[in-house]
């Protein structure tokens, strides 16, 4: 029995039923919504202290909205419906998501959510970094009101973000580029059911000019207990025009920024390695959907 | 503390008193009897356990039976309520997907959602509609042909 | 070729429409009135011994029904082994069902039954063990050392066994050769992965009978293994057979845990006990052994061997079980035997470790020994600039030679030459180039590797159960009830012994039914193992129903007046030869063996003859009799992308001379899902432990990986090759497991020919090639 301490199974009607159980069970309670992380945890044993469970599904999260300042995204909706939004389909510059969605088996699609996947704060996913690169801001509701974490500040550890106790994530904001812009997820996997040995998303802005005004560059699936973001391969790409050599120079300093870990799925200088490969694949990915 | 909650199932409503943790594939089997829905790793690994929720297929090892109270859950015994086998399961037997058949509920599970939203599926759609879905037995190549024979007009 | 009605026709599974509708059979689904639930506490530690144990707070927790320690439980120390004699001299017994002294992490010191499977996991909890670690080690040529941690008490420096097999001279054999070639090839520990957990329920009743209900390969194995272990009488044990087990490729041939602990718990409470593996516990039951084979070869420039040395390291784990068995086989199919050559010589060891068990995996010794013989062989072609087709071809059997090792029999079917011949029309093995292939990043290469010498069975071998049994009885409406203690774990016996009966039978497929089945009811049988079922207990189906189809032709020829030898019967019309007009059916012949004998009529009443009484049966328990060997070629064609290092098998085309095909679509499913097998053995699957603690830290599908659909390729072809093997029913031989044997070395094969990277370690993962690329 993995939840041995768990005596409650809470459904809240609003926000402010799941702010009264966060009050009364403090760090002994768990945020869920569609669970399909929650059991990966528990049978490593990482969940014997819950007492109780917090099911944020009836709160009306689950609406994805476009709007000219850009994509709001409720906690609760779903990957699959996600998937479904003609921008994510179609957009050049929301193609980072689209790439990341690509992965997980239909059962995860069908079940997890955005907001799960992004507080549960795992190194090793693939639809957070998509929402990295595209600078997207957690919204998180606490007592205190409504509090904004830029998903670049959000992960602090394995397992462990920006917010804190008593506070939980109601919605992720994605704001609408200025100027052209695109983006692309690549990721390195052993089979089609898993977590990344190591991802890479990675966002390119060009003006007027075909001059890259902006760049985005997110690692994550084992360079470390967080994604990192490689602010030195952002500044290769920065007021260049991009081309398949300046991808390539951005990728060699994408590996020469991470120090990723060893585990029984990958070496360190694998993972280095493949830093390189697909931060440089994901750039001419983005490029090549830039010129579309 | 147990919660009584309706759970709504092949179109049968079970009243049933659910622990907190306890996972729908967990009531499914043992307190419904439901074993056509078949535990094979409870971790989300292998896709034995699928089954329908509105619809759509999710992992029901993964799925808190309190979390779907009141919405309609499908298993594969929902898939052939008259006692005949449905178009996709009879393509199951004709091109000898079956062998062990221990992830095949599952298997079925997965690929009815693909043929209920995805008419003539390609070889790369239905590969991966079910890779979330394992079988040790065959290397998924009659699957996918069953799956491709039940598609194809 | 003779015609046949049923065989040789990919008829339809009959279970599979339960299968794909609930699949109510699966030993999983069993329960009983009353029935507890047991779970296992295992040790954290890889080494130590147990000071003390303290239960008495978990046999205080409320549903609490009974608690099992090491003093509660008999110390008989055994085999595991469900398919030889629990006494043989070949086997070592050294696992004891609860002990004080842990060998590995993992191990169960206690078992609790409770009324709910959570009170018998909160149970657990409660039970206090002092342990004192003792240092673990891991590696088996570091247990050899002097000085290293002592694992069992009898075996110095964790030495088990020291086998050898020698023919000619092989110094005399390395003197004649113009080149020698040597390497090291190590396979890693791999899982069978069957989908349906290992799972029992056993009951007693007041006398103390068991009846068990259990995911097996093998029941009359299950019943001796746990009437040993327990001390009791076999009688006193039924084992049930499932209609059919989810999986089992071998990890079901042995007593694990469950089965003796839940019947104890039953004795105890005198309630069924249901005892089930997590996937984690199934994960670090047991397991492919690991080996490490070191090769030395002669060969002379024309490509013929002259001396073959070989030496073999077996990780055992922390007891015995398989290794001294597997390491033979290992030795003798998949190296010695294999191919001919005069002077060889062959050495193996077999270690303790303290890591899991071993276990049988669909080839059994020889995946590892393919592995390492025919990834040389790619070598040598290399090194002699000779194409490996001709390479094999020139040091292979010939049809007719006597068995290279079996010497009572000879290779009457083997076609050998045919697989490899076909296999490379159908890839295009002469268009395959000899420098690397492809555009961009992405290289394409073509690889073979053959399976030359296999088993339909074990008869031949030493203390390894071969016979096997059956009952068929007809029935009046013209159908066949077969009783067989042969448990289908998915590859179709189920259909093919069906089909083996209707055709000896003369009646549809569709009429011959697989009925129940228990230890009590039909005589022995060996398990389903060593690619033996088609042929072994095809032939005692067939002998079972031939008895039956004598009696019913006896009976139609006193109603037809007519002599038995005259009559013939085809789908289930029994007639006079050269007369169809003159013709009852079965059902009208079964309906009066088993009628009165003086039947009222309107006319009065009629006597018929006693004669022609009884019911219509036919029983066979019987050695097979012989040992035909299988042999296949495989080809594949991959795509190694070298920036990653990733492979993507594209094409597979596998030619296999299995005999007659009883059943195309299941034989096919047999290559298809030994492909996945072998792709997963290739590249991705590695059962690994943490260095430190031992614990498995790939213990669920999230971290064990496996191929997915995605990973499969589309075009998976096989090629039967139909040499009609005159012992086996209606031609037929074995077939599973080399389907197994050989994907690995192929792909390694492919490999270097797309990239020109040899590896030598499996699995072949990404980083690897790039290491071998220099890219790392």
């Amino acid at each position: 029995m993995a939840l041995p301490k768990l005596r409650e199974f809470i459904t809240p009607a609003d926000a402010q039923g799941v702010l009264n159980a966060l009050r009364n069970y403090q760090d002994r309670a768990l945020i869920v919504a569609g669970g399909t992380f929650l059991h990966g945890l528990e049978s490593r044993g990482l969940l014997t202290h819950v007492e109780a469970l917090i099911d944020i599904q009836r709160l009306g999260l689950d609406y994805l909205e476009s709007g000219k300042d850009g994509l709001k995204l409720g906690a609760t909706a779903l990957f699959a419906d996600l998937e479904t939004m003609p921008e994510i389909r179609n957009d050049p510059w929301l193609g980072a998501i689209k790439d990341a969605l690509v992965f997980p088996p239909v059962q995860v699609k069908n079940a997890a959510t955005i907001g799960g996947s992004v507080a549960a704060s795992c190194p090793f996913f693939d639809v957070p970094i998509s929402f990295m690169c595209l600078d997207g801001v957690v919204k998180c509701r606490g007592s205190s009101g409504m509090r904004d974490i830029p998903m670049q500040e959000f992960f602090t550890g394995l397992f462990a973000n920006a917010m804190e106790n008593g506070e939980f994530m109601v919605e992720l904001a994605i704001p609408r580029p200025r100027t052209r812009s695109a983006s692309a997820f690549m990721k390195v996997e052993t089979n089609a059911n898993d977590l990344a040995i190591l991802n890479a998303a990675v966002r390119i802005d060009v003006d007027e000019s075909g001059t890259c005004s902006d760049a985005r560059v997110i690692a994550g699936g084992g360079v470390g207990e967080t994604p990192i973001r490689l602010s030195d391969a952002e500044q290769v790409l920065v007021r260049q025009r991009l081309t398949p050599e300046i991808c390539a120079r951005a990728g060699l300093s994408a590996k020469g920024s991470v120090n990723p870990i060893s585990d029984h799925r990958a070496s360190a200088a694998y993972r280095s390695e493949m830093t390189r490969v697909m931060v440089n694949r994901a750039l001419r990915q983005a490029l090549d959907r830039l010129r579309q | 503390m147990k919660q009584i909650v309706p759970l709504h199932i092949n179109g049968d409503i079970h009243e049933v008193a659910i622990e907190p943790g306890a996972t729908l594939l967990r009531v499914l089997r043992e307190h419904l009897g439901l074993i056509g829905t078949k535990r094979g790793c409870d971790s989300g690994g292998c896709g034995c356990c699928t089954v329908h929720l509105d619809g759509k297929a999710v992992y029901s090892c993964m799925t808190f039976a309190l979390q779907v109270a009141g919405r309609k859950i499908t298993t594969i015994e929902g898939l052939s309520p008259d006692g005949r086998l449905n178009r996709l399961q009879d393509a199951f037997v004709e091109a000898g997907a079956v062998q062990c058949g221990y992830c095949t509920c599952g298997m079925i599970m997965a690929a009815q959602q693909l043929l209920d939203v995805t008419q003539t599926p390609t070889e790369e759609e239905i590969r991966r509609a079910i890779a979330g879905n394992l079988c040790r037995c065959t290397g998924y190549h009659k699957i996918v042909a069953a799956i491709k024979l039940a598609s194809a007009p | 070729m003779a015609k046949f009605d049923v065989v040789g026709h990919s008829v339809r599974r009959p279970d599979a429409y339960d299968k794909v509708t609930g699949g109510r059979g699966f030993p999983v689904n069993v329960t009983l009135p009353g029935m507890l639930h047991a779970r296992m506490l295992r040790s954290p530690y890889a080494h130590a011994r147990i000071r003390s144990i303290n239960a008495s707070a978990a046999e205080k927790l409320a549903g609490v029904k009974a608690v099992l320690t090491p003093g509660d439980v008999p110390q008989k120390k055994f085999s595991p082994l469900f398919f030889m004699p629990t006494e043989s001299n070949e086997l070592i017994r050294d696992l004891v069902l609860l002990s004080e002294n842990i060998r590995y992490a993992g191990q169960p010191v206690a078992a609790v039954a409770a009324s709910t499977p959570d009170i018998a996991e909160a149970a657990l909890d409660l039970i206090d063990v002092d342990y004192e670690e003792l240092t673990a080690v891991f590696d088996p040529e570091e247990a050899m050392q002097p000085g290293a941690p002592r694992i069992s008490p009898t075996a110095a420096n964790n030495i088990a066994r020291t086998p050898t097999l020698s023919r000619g001279d092989l110094e005399a054999g390395f003197r004649e050769a113009d080149e020698i070639f040597e390497g090291t090839y190590c396979t890693q520990r791999v899982h069978t992965c069957y989908m349906e957990p290992r799972v029992c329920v056993v009951d007693s009743d007041m006398q103390g009978n068991l009846t068990v209900y259990a995911s097996v390969q093998h029941i009359f194995g299950l019943r001796e293994k746990l009437a040993y272990v327990l001390s009791r009488p076999e009688s006193g044990i039924k084992v049930v057979k499932s209609p059919y087990i989810g999986g089992g490729f071998g990890s079901k041939l042995d007593l694990v845990y469950i089965e003796p602990l839940a019947a104890l718990l039953s004795l105890k409470t005198r309630r069924p006990v249901r005892m089930e593996h997590t996937r984690y516990e199934d994960f670090i039951t047991n397991a492919r052994h690991p080996m490490k084979v070191y090769l030395k070869t002669g060969v002379k420039k024309d490509g013929t061997f002259t001396a073959r040395y070989a030496k073999t390291i077996v990780d055992t784990g922390a007891y015995a079980t398989h290794g001294p068995e597997v390491i033979m086989v290992h030795a003798v199919f998949s190296f010695f035997s294999a191919y001919r050559c005069p002077h060889q010589k062959w050495d193996g060891v077999v270690v303790y470790t303290n890591n899991m068990l071993g276990g049988a995996f669909r080839g059994y010794g020889a995946p590892q020994g393919c592995w390492a013989v025919e990834s040389q062989i790619d070598e040598i072609c290399h090194g002699l600039k000779m194409d490996p087709l001709e390479f094999r071809l020139k040091n292979a059997h010939h049809e007719g030679d006597a068995h290279p090792f079996l010497k009572q029999f000879t290779l009457a079917s083997y076609r050998l030459a045919d697989c490899i011949n076909q296999g490379a029309e159908r890839i295009g093995w002469k268009n395959r180039s000899r420098t690397p292939s492809g555009a961009g990043t992405k290289r394409r290469g073509i690889g073979v590797a053959c399976h030359p010498l296999w088993v339909s069975g074990c008869v031949g071998l030493p203390d390894i159960y071969e016979h096997s049994g059956a009952i068929v009885k007809l029935n009046r409406d013209g159908t066949a009830d077969l009783a067989t203690a042969t448990i289908d774990m998915g590859t179709g016996q189920n259909t093919t012994l069906c089909q083996i009966a209707a055709e000896e039978l003369g009646i549809a497929a569709e009429s011959v039914r697989m009925s129940y089945a228990d230890t009590d009811t039909v005589p022995f049988d060996a398990p389903s193992h060593a690619s033996r079922v088609t042929y072994s207990a095809g032939n005692a189906v067939k002998a079972a129903a031939g008895e039956a189809r004598r009696r019913l032709l006896q009976v139609a020829g006193e109603m037809l007046e007519a002599d038995a030898a005259d009559l013939e019967v085809r789908k289930g019309i029994v007639q006079v030869k050269g007369s169809p007009d003159v013709n009852l059916t079965v059902a009208e012949v079964v309906s009066r063996a088993e009628s009165p004998l003086v039947q009222m009529t309107a006319a009065g009443p009629k006597v018929t003859t006693i004669k022609e009484k009884g019911s219509i049966i036919g029983v066979s328990s019987m050695a097979p009799p012989g040992n035909p060997s299988p042999c296949a070629a495989e080809f594949v064609e991959v795509e190694v992308d070298t920036e990653t290092g990733a492979v993507k098998v594209l094409r597979v085309v596998y030619a296999h001379d299995i005999g007659r095909v009883i059943n195309p679509a299941a034989a096919q499913g047999q290559v298809e899902g030994g492909v996945q097998q072998g792709i997963g053995y290739a590249l991705m699957e590695h059962l690994q432990f943490d260095p430190g603690t031992g614990a498995c830290v790939t213990g669920d599908f999230l971290d064990y990986k496996m191929p997915t659909a995605v990973e499969m390729p589309a075009e998976i072809e096989s090629i039967f090759i139909e040499s009609d093997e005159p012992t086996g029913p209606f031609g037929a031989k074995g077939l599973s497991e080399v389907c197994l044997t050989i994907p690995a070395p192929a792909i390694a094969n492919a490999i270097f020919n797309a990239v020109g990277v040899r590896v030598r370690d499996l699995p072949i993962t990404p980083e690897k090639i790039l290491a071998g690329l220099g890219k790392l």
